[in-house]
């Protein structure tokens, strides 16, 4: 190893250790907010200290969000290879997998906690955390097998069935491994997530709740640590997993599409009969399972029970103009929120083709604002940033930015290096060459990065509006709950859930016209 | 998360069933009794903790289910979902709900008689009536806004002239003086304020006209009706555990340090200032949860002011004759 490519390695480390030096200063001198930033030192001994109260509630977590990822990843795995042997369930089951893929925890969890008991809704919020991954890595993988080693088991007399588990499960296993990365910490989080609303006396995400009134700001960035941690433990656990089982590494990617399964053509009449199926399951399943809980008709709102709250009963003329006031304060900054979390995104992405070194040092910072529950660094924003727009928009910014990043410095990285070398030789600047070369050449990854980040700028946008603006729907919801406005919860959830499925439907559509117009194909 | 009976209460329900030989009760299976707290386990519980670490409930046959509540436990929806068979409530929401939503709640006690809840604001920069707060910056939990309006109104104050932004119960901002008053309970928040190195002050809502209760005991009337006998046992037992703790507040909190109040990330101390502050909220001439033909149409009265319109019949003193 030559002494460049050691420095290249330690790098990272030392721009970590700058910032957290800087962060050290900046915390004894109580720089930022007046104090209410503490020093890493600070929180560490805080940790110390506060240690004997941690094992119970990390126990907690951990239970809800490890039978979240069993179940989650159970149900993903059964299902993609549903979809992948027969494409027209994919087709089908297409709205519901669009809307748990969209639809915001915070919307959800109030609902979940009022239809299930105990430890039940952290260890649904973390299901659901790790089905859209799983499910969608599973359909890429067994769908991608080789054709050859399938042809030669069946021309062995071997079955679906067979060839199902000979092949295709075996040639998957790498791609679902590597789904279940991205899911272990996402398991993490919607576990704590689904405890901010659900009572009970353990778990980190009711620790931090119930230190939120303390004014210890060393303890509440000690948790968020601590869950940071854990979500980041999860993921590498299962790198290691995969690098050990598979001996070779892949891509990060976090997906956002819903992968083709090689569907026939059908004729019209079946696809437009297909498409209203896709609409309604997700509707009768919301019908089916109020249904089978039997939870009482004033607290679970079925389809039918939502419709007369918002149209028929004499409130809902009241309710149609409290929800539509609150959409017209969440809407525009869910839009304003996005374009700033991808212009972000797409800067730093651009900078790190000319200067790698700054991102790297970014990364890191990235990350924790990324797994950090925001509950946790609401607070701070606050008193740095106030209560007005620019802290709605630095939350939604903070959870859009991340994943828009990595999906565009990647599709970035892709760009052909001769594709460059042209308009290098015709002495073009480096503006030039990514105005030519490489934005053209990675719009699928900046349109992937469109549709992950649309229903992730919904979520920021009402987390920041039920914890420091008291506007829009997020504060509706937490008002609603407090008011036992059960409709009310029902129709923000739904409501939610509907836009986030609208905001990425249409940047699909744009994205296949955009693509389709230039002949390239879509990123995952 | 739901707690059974732990094995220190476990232990001293044996000795209690020791030193009591005849009572035949404890041959008998005890009736399951859930009950939702309004709140985490601090102080405010202090008198059920009691009554459970000690037997009393075990002693009138109830098996009590302690469900821990928090900021985001709506008790009342656990009451609806059939979790828990009483509840502790603030009385406006429960009114509400009775009042628009048909909710078949009755309130047949209160743990206060005064609402805990008040404007904390910092000695330095004190608020000490609703008419300072005019120009200034209130954060309010969602919920209570329509408490916080009330007291305005009853006040002569113009709501327009108050800035109300949302509280997360965090008193940092408080402290590092983004906000100029904050509504919280009174018994609390000025011990955590005062940890910060800051002195507060306060004022009870109650103090300038809305004079409404807190911790209404509250159940759905089917409960009342096929759980009468164990309803009152639980309020005699919970009422003999609070009348033990208030004897003298500093006590009883220490003993529930590894228990109880574990992992709250709470000190002792703090409970010991809340159980001392909250004694004279909770006193009342017919003993605790009572609740006076006086106090309830004060009650009345207050959240008229709201545009709540609360009954006499929405409140059963009943229960209460029969402890």
């Amino acid at each position: 190893m030559g002494i460049r490519s050691m420095l290249s390695r330690v790098r990272p480390l030392i721009n970590l250790l700058i910032l957290m030096a800087i962060w050290e200063v900046a915390g004894q001198l109580k720089l930022v907010a007046d104090g209410a930033l503490p020093a890493p030192s600070a929180i560490l001994l805080r940790l110390l200290t506060d240690w004997s109260d941690y094992p119970n509630h990390i126990g907690a977590t951990l239970y809800g969000a490890g039978a979240g990822f069993l179940i989650g990843n159970l149900v993903a795995v059964a299902l993609g290879t549903l979809f992948a042997l027969y494409p027209v369930t994919a087709r089908l089951a297409r709205g519901m997998n669009v809307a748990i893929f969209a639809l915001p925890p915070i919307a959800i969890s109030p609902i979940l906690v009022l239809t299930l008991n105990e430890m039940a809704p952290r260890i649904v919020l973390a299901a659901i955390g790790c089905y859209f991954v799983t499910m969608t890595s599973t359909v890429v993988g067994l769908t991608q097998a080789d054709p050859r080693a399938i042809d030669l088991v069946r021309a062995y007399g071997g079955n679906k069935w067979q060839a199902l588990w000979l092949v295709r499960m075996r040639s998957a296993l790498p791609t679902i491994l590597s789904g279940l990365r991205i899911a272990a910490p996402n398991a993490v989080l919607g576990s704590i997530l689904a405890e901010f609303g659900g009572g009970g006396r353990w778990g980190l995400g009711v620790y931090l709740l119930g230190s939120l009134g303390r004014a210890e700001p060393d303890r509440l960035w000690g948790i968020g640590l601590v869950a940071t941690a854990i979500a980041a433990l999860a993921y590498f656990a299962f790198a290691a997993l995969g690098a050990r089982l598979l001996k070779g590494t892949e891509a990060v990617t976090v997906p956002s599409a819903l992968p083709h399964s090689g569907d026939v053509t059908r004729p019209l009449w079946q696809r437009v009969l297909i498409l209203l199926g896709s609409i309604a399951l997700p509707f009768a399943l919301w019908w089916a399972l109020l249904a089978a809980l039997r939870v009482p008709a004033m607290i679970a709102k079925t389809p039918p029970g939502l419709f007369d709250y918002l149209f028929v009963l004499p409130s809902a003329a009241a309710a149609q103009v409290k929800l539509l006031a609150a959409l017209a304060q969440t809407l525009p900054m869910t839009l304003i929120g996005m374009a700033a979390g991808l212009a972000l995104a797409f800067l730093l992405a651009l900078t790190s083709q000319v200067r790698p070194g700054i991102v790297r040092a970014l990364l890191p910072v990235a990350l924790v604002t990324q797994t950090m529950p925001l509950v946790a660094l609401t607070p701070l924003l606050v008193l740095m940033l106030g209560r007005g727009p620019a802290v709605i928009l630095w939350i939604t910014i903070s959870v859009t930015f991340f994943p828009a990043f990595v999906t565009m410095a990647q599709g970035l990285l892709l760009v052909p290096r001769a594709a460059l070398d042209v308009p290098r030789a015709y002495g073009a600047s480096l503006f030039t060459q990514l105005r030519l070369v490489s934005v053209p050449a990675s719009l699928p990854y900046l349109f992937a990065a469109t549709r992950l980040t649309a229903p992730r700028a919904l979520l920021g946008v009402m987390i920041a509006e039920w914890l420091a603006t008291g506007t829009g729907l997020g504060n509706l919801l937490n008002q609603s709950r407090g008011y036992l406005d059960y409709g009310m919860i029902w129709a923000v959830a739904v409501v939610s859930v509907l836009i986030s499925v609208f905001f990425y439907q249409v940047v699909v559509v744009i994205e296949r016209r955009t693509l389709s117009r230039l002949g390239m194909a879509v990123a995952d | 998360m739901s707690l059974r009976l732990n094995r220190r209460s476990f232990l001293s329900l044996t000795a209690a069933g020791a030193a009591l030989p005849l009572t035949s009760r404890f041959a008998m299976a005890a009736t399951p009794f859930a009950f939702q707290a309004s709140w985490i386990n601090d102080a405010e519980f202090a008198g059920y903790f009691l009554a459970i670490d000690k037997g009393y409930y075990a002693a009138e046959g109830l098996d009590v289910t302690y469900m821990s509540g928090g900021p985001d436990v709506i008790p009342e929806s656990t009451l609806i979902s059939g979790k828990a068979d009483l509840t502790l409530t603030t009385p406006d929401t429960t009114i509400k709900a009775i009042v628009e939503q048909g909710a078949p709640f009755k309130i047949i006690g209160a743990q206060y008689q005064k609402n805990p809840i008040g404007i904390v604001s910092l000695a330095s920069k004190p608020i000490n009536t609703p008419q300072d707060l005019v120009g200034k910056t209130l954060a309010v939990p969602p919920v209570n806004v329509v408490s916080v309006e009330a007291m305005l109104k009853i006040s002569g104050v113009d709501r327009a002239a108050v800035n109300i932004v949302p509280y997360a119960y965090d008193p940092t901002p408080l402290i590092k003086g983004e906000i100029d008053a904050s509504l919280d309970f009174t018994t609390n928040v000025p011990y955590t304020i005062k940890q910060a190195g800051v002195e507060a002050t306060s004022f009870l809502l109650y103090d300038f006209g809305f004079t409404i209760f807190n911790d209404t005991v509250v159940v759905t009337e089917e409960v009342l009706k096929s759980k009468r006998k164990e309803i009152v046992a639980f309020l005699r037992a919970s009422r003999k555990g609070w009348d033990e703790n208030l004897a003298d507040p500093a006590v009883y909190p220490p003993t529930f340090a590894e228990t109880w109040f574990k992992g709250t990330g709470r000190t002792i101390e703090n409970e010991v200032y809340f159980n001392t502050a909250q004694k004279p909220l909770m006193a009342a001439e017919g003993g605790i949860f009572s609740m006076s033909e006086e106090a309830i149409a004060k009650n009345i009265e207050a959240l008229a002011a709201v545009g709540i319109k609360a009954t006499r019949d929405m409140f059963d003193t009943t229960v209460l004759a029969e402890i």
